[in-house]
């Protein structure tokens, strides 16, 4: 196990290297960013000088990225075209954004295998039906039609949540994180309910069944256990994609994390904070991945990692 | 837009109630006389030098006092820190500033603040994006080297056009005559700073993220998410303001500010973050907010550029074709169906807020006649090929220009095609390297108050914003004399002799200028708006319970 995880951890550099310098490429090795930002005017040269000097700009694109990569090593994810420390804003909004993704998760969870397991020890019944449908609708709609609908909905119009959430508190991330892990509960019902639909005719179930135990301890106990492992899986690889992935929710509700700080650098062109947010999200990924594969293992011996 | 930097603050008629704290009212605040606008992140360090756009423009105008203010309701210039301006040629100014005005860290501002701070940011080691400014000033050329680039240091760090003679009472020397200097000076890059803040490079590092001013408040606390602004207890100028504190929250999505002021967790929104477009449609925004909303001119004026470098458009030979494009541009049906009424059409270059605005300058060339415009083509002798219209992705122009597109080649019966960049910057880098021809879009926000700002920055011979190649001696000429002309009437008379000219020439086709949309929450009343899309932070104020 130990040299698994050596081996993997060694794998994430070149990834990495890899990653950023695409992203570092797309920032700023596309036309100059100093120019437009004067308005109509164009910027005074001795302002576009001090402009690209101050950020390196002035450099071939590899040195540039180099220096970059320099300076990563120790910690340093530069300063933005604002005078903030990439760092400081990423410590700042990180902990909001693992709030709404613990509260996405959580509803994930619950109501996910819930659903699930109700529609699978019925099936064809009409919770199963109701869960199919359901489950579908939210999938085939936009996460930024349903954010949006939420928010004037049970925000505005019915005036049951904040209409935003700029200050992060657990209250305000309630509805943002309803919206945000509304893709993945649907995911996980349907998971939930195929992998419970085909364990409950397995052998060992028919056996515990013939040996007289209760319909419920079969499926809570037995056939629940064995059917999560491809759900817990899937909970686990979400999290890496949840913490990318609430640039849209995040916008829509003004949650001051992660994700809308990406989305304002972009638009701002905002460079420095783009390629900084953007590795941090990287190494974010790999890691979680890491994890789960690790955790693939210890949930089911079946499986080696070596 | 262009240099977008702040003006207007405060409104004149706030001589009751300096200040007074308001009782509470605000369901949702939590302070009694907090008020919370929508806002966007600052794009570079908060120096009055540098600062040209509405997000950082907005937070320092707050914090600093100029000489001149503009009012917010006419955009008229008005002193402020100035007690007296005064010239008897246009070139040589004599300045006397009232004594009693303090920085927000208690030193008083003198004459040599001003000076100082002029001189530090036209000095091109310091990089400053607003130095253009100080271009009229004597000497501003010594502190230029390497035609602006600055890889060697300028040998003297003053101009030798400004001199102090007490400290309240300095002089400015132009090069050439400017009729409307004390105008200028209203602008942002012409605030004084504080001693502190040429005391050492921490210093300044300091106050790019926290600066001191002479205005009516001071910054407490800023981060891309929040900036505060609390009163200023050395505040000494007319414009008091009646709020404690002022929260600026950023937003990302304007949707989210509208949201939040429709439900009254934000007091005001519209300038920092326009109302969402689909909100303005059917005026659906005028209902929900029923009676917190407003709508106010602003100086921005959209318009149609002809490439330089397009043979077939541009020079005295191709003007018919330039007028009956013009012309086949529907400019009311476009406001209508794609701005939802928030502009309306010009019929001038120059923007209805400022004096010397006169309307239908632009005359026949700006009034839909398709009929016309397909004589005036078949005279000009037609266009050969695809027509385009460049516009920038990243400014939500997709729409219009589309729009602007179809009309031309239904009227004209030619293939007009509107093509986009990704961003501004590539636009501005495209038209520097001459790779575009056909059309381009442009806009336009004025930086001070005057007609002067809407004709020799965009059509003077070698302008720096002139995207049109415009050259005209007679147009040149005409704006000497009208800088050399008696501020007011004759200055203004002698503008729109110029502006007559460009009618004549047609180098551009004006299209509209933009109204501010804006709305306000319960909790806030005395809500106003300035031509330069800032919300007037001293005459705004809670409601009393």
């Amino acid at each position: 196990m130990g040299r698994y995880i050596i081996r993997r951890l060694l794998q994430m550099i070149p990834v990495v290297i890899g990653t950023t310098f695409l992203i570092y490429a797309m920032v700023f090795g596309l036309g100059d960013p100093a120019k437009g930002r004067c308005g109509e005017r164009p910027c005074p040269p001795a302002y576009i000088a001090k402009f690209n000097a101050e950020y390196n700009l002035d450099k071939p694109l590899v040195v540039q990225y180099v220096l970059y990569l320099g300076k990563l090593l120790h910690g340093d994810l530069g300063t933005n075209f604002y005078g903030n420390q990439v760092s400081q804003e990423l410590i700042a909004r990180y902990p909001i954004t693992i709030k709404l993704t613990i509260i996405a998760i959580l509803f994930e969870l619950v109501i996910g295998v819930a659903a699930g397991v109700l529609a699978g020890i019925r099936k064809n019944g009409f919770v199963d039906n109701l869960v199919l449908v359901s489950t579908l609708v939210v999938v085939s709609i936009p996460i930024f039609v349903i954010g949006a609908l939420a928010q004037l909905v049970f925000g505005v119009k019915l005036g049951w949540f904040p209409v935003t959430a700029s200050e992060g508190t657990i209250g305000q991330l309630i509805l943002p994180g309803l919206v945000l892990g509304s893709l993945s509960v649907a995911y996980v019902a349907r998971l939930t309910r195929t992998s419970l639909v085909e364990n409950l005719r397995a052998d060992y179930v028919r056996t515990a069944r013939a040996k007289g135990l209760s319909r419920g301890r079969t499926v809570g106990v037995h056939t629940l256990r064995n059917s999560l492992i491809p759900v817990i899986t899937y909970v686990g690889a979400d999290v890496g994609a949840l913490m990318g992935g609430a640039i849209v929710t995040e916008r829509i509700f003004n949650v001051n994390g992660i994700g809308n700080f990406i989305y304002r650098s972009i638009y701002q062109h905002d460079g420095q904070s783009v390629v900084g947010a953007v590795t941090i999200l990287v190494l974010v990924f790999l890691l979680v991945n890491l994890i789960v594969d690790i955790l693939y293992g210890v949930l089911d011996p079946r499986i080696a990692s070596d | 837009m262009a240099a977008v930097a702040g003006i207007g603050l405060a409104g004149l008629a706030l001589a009751a109630c300096g200040g007074g704290t308001s009782n509470n009212s605000g369901s949702n605040s939590t302070n009694a006389s907090e008020v919370k606008i929508g806002a966007c992140t600052p794009q570079s360090a908060l120096y009055p030098g540098n600062t040209n756009e509405v997000c950082g423009g907005t937070v320092l105008d707050a914090t600093t006092a100029k000489l001149v203010h503009y009012n917010v309701d006419t955009s008229e210039p008005e002193n402020d820190i100035a007690q007296s301006i005064t010239t008897s040629d246009n070139q040589h100014f004599d300045i006397k500033i009232k004594p009693d005005y303090k920085f927000s860290d208690g030193t008083t501002v003198k004459a040599e603040n001003f000076v100082n701070a002029w001189n530090w940011a036209a000095n091109c080691k310091n990089g400053q994006a607003n130095s253009y400014f100080y271009t009229p000033i004597k000497g501003y050329a010594d502190l230029q080297t390497d035609n602006g680039e600055c890889k060697t240091a300028p040998k003297t760090d003053k101009m030798s056009g400004l001199n102090v003679k007490s400290d309240t009472e300095f002089t400015i020397t132009t090069t050439e005559k400017v009729s409307n200097l004390p105008t200028r000076l209203g602008y942002i890059a012409f605030a004084p700073l504080p001693d502190s803040f040429f005391k050492n490079a921490d210093a300044r590092k300091k106050q790019e993220k926290i600066p001191v001013g002479a205005g009516p408040f001071k910054v407490v606390s800023n981060t891309t998410t929040d900036i505060v602004v609390q009163k200023n207890p050395y505040y000494a100028g007319p414009y008091k303001p009646h709020v404690d504190k002022v929260d600026f929250k950023i937003y990302t999505d304007p949707e989210a500010a509208y949201n939040d002021v429709l439900s009254n967790n934000l007091d005001f929104t519209g300038t920092m973050d326009p109302i969402p477009n689909d909100q303005l449609t059917n005026d659906q925004w005028k209902s929900d907010l029923a009676d917190r909303w407003g709508q106010k001119d602003s100086s921005v004026f959209g318009y149609l550029n002809f490439s330089p470098i397009d043979k077939q458009l541009t020079g005295p030979s191709n003007l018919k074709l330039r007028q009956a494009i013009s012309m086949s541009i529907n400019r009311p049906l476009i406001i209508k169906q794609i701005f939802a009424n928030s502009y309306s059409p010009a019929t001038s270059w120059v923007s209805p807020v400022v004096e010397g605005y006169k309307a239908g300058a632009c005359g026949e060339n700006c009034t839909y006649n398709p009929a016309k415009a397909k004589q005036l083509y078949q005279e000009s002798g037609g266009y050969n090929g695809t027509l385009t219209l460049t516009y920038n992705a990243d400014g939500g122009h997709k729409a219009w220009c589309e729009a602007v597109a179809s009309e031309v080649s239904q009227n004209l019966g030619i293939k007009v095609v509107a093509k986009p960049t990704p961003d501004f910057k590539t636009l501005l880098d495209s038209l520097d390297k001459k790779e575009i021809s056909g059309m381009f879009r442009n806009g336009w926000v004025m930086d001070y108050p005057s007609i002067e700002n809407y004709l020799a920055p965009i059509y003077g011979t070698g302008a720096d914003s002139n995207y049109s190649g415009y050259s005209s001696e007679a147009f040149d000429h005409q704006l000497q004399v009208a800088a050399a002309a008696d501020t007011g009437a004759p200055a203004d008379a002698a503008y729109q002799k110029a502006e007559a000219i460009l009618a004549k020439d047609f180098p551009t086709a004006p299209l509209w200028f933009q109204k501010t949309s804006y709305g306000w929450s319960d909790n806030v009343t005395n809500v106003k708006v300035d031509a330069f899309q800032q919300v007037d932070l001293s005459a705004i104020e809670l409601k009393k319970s």
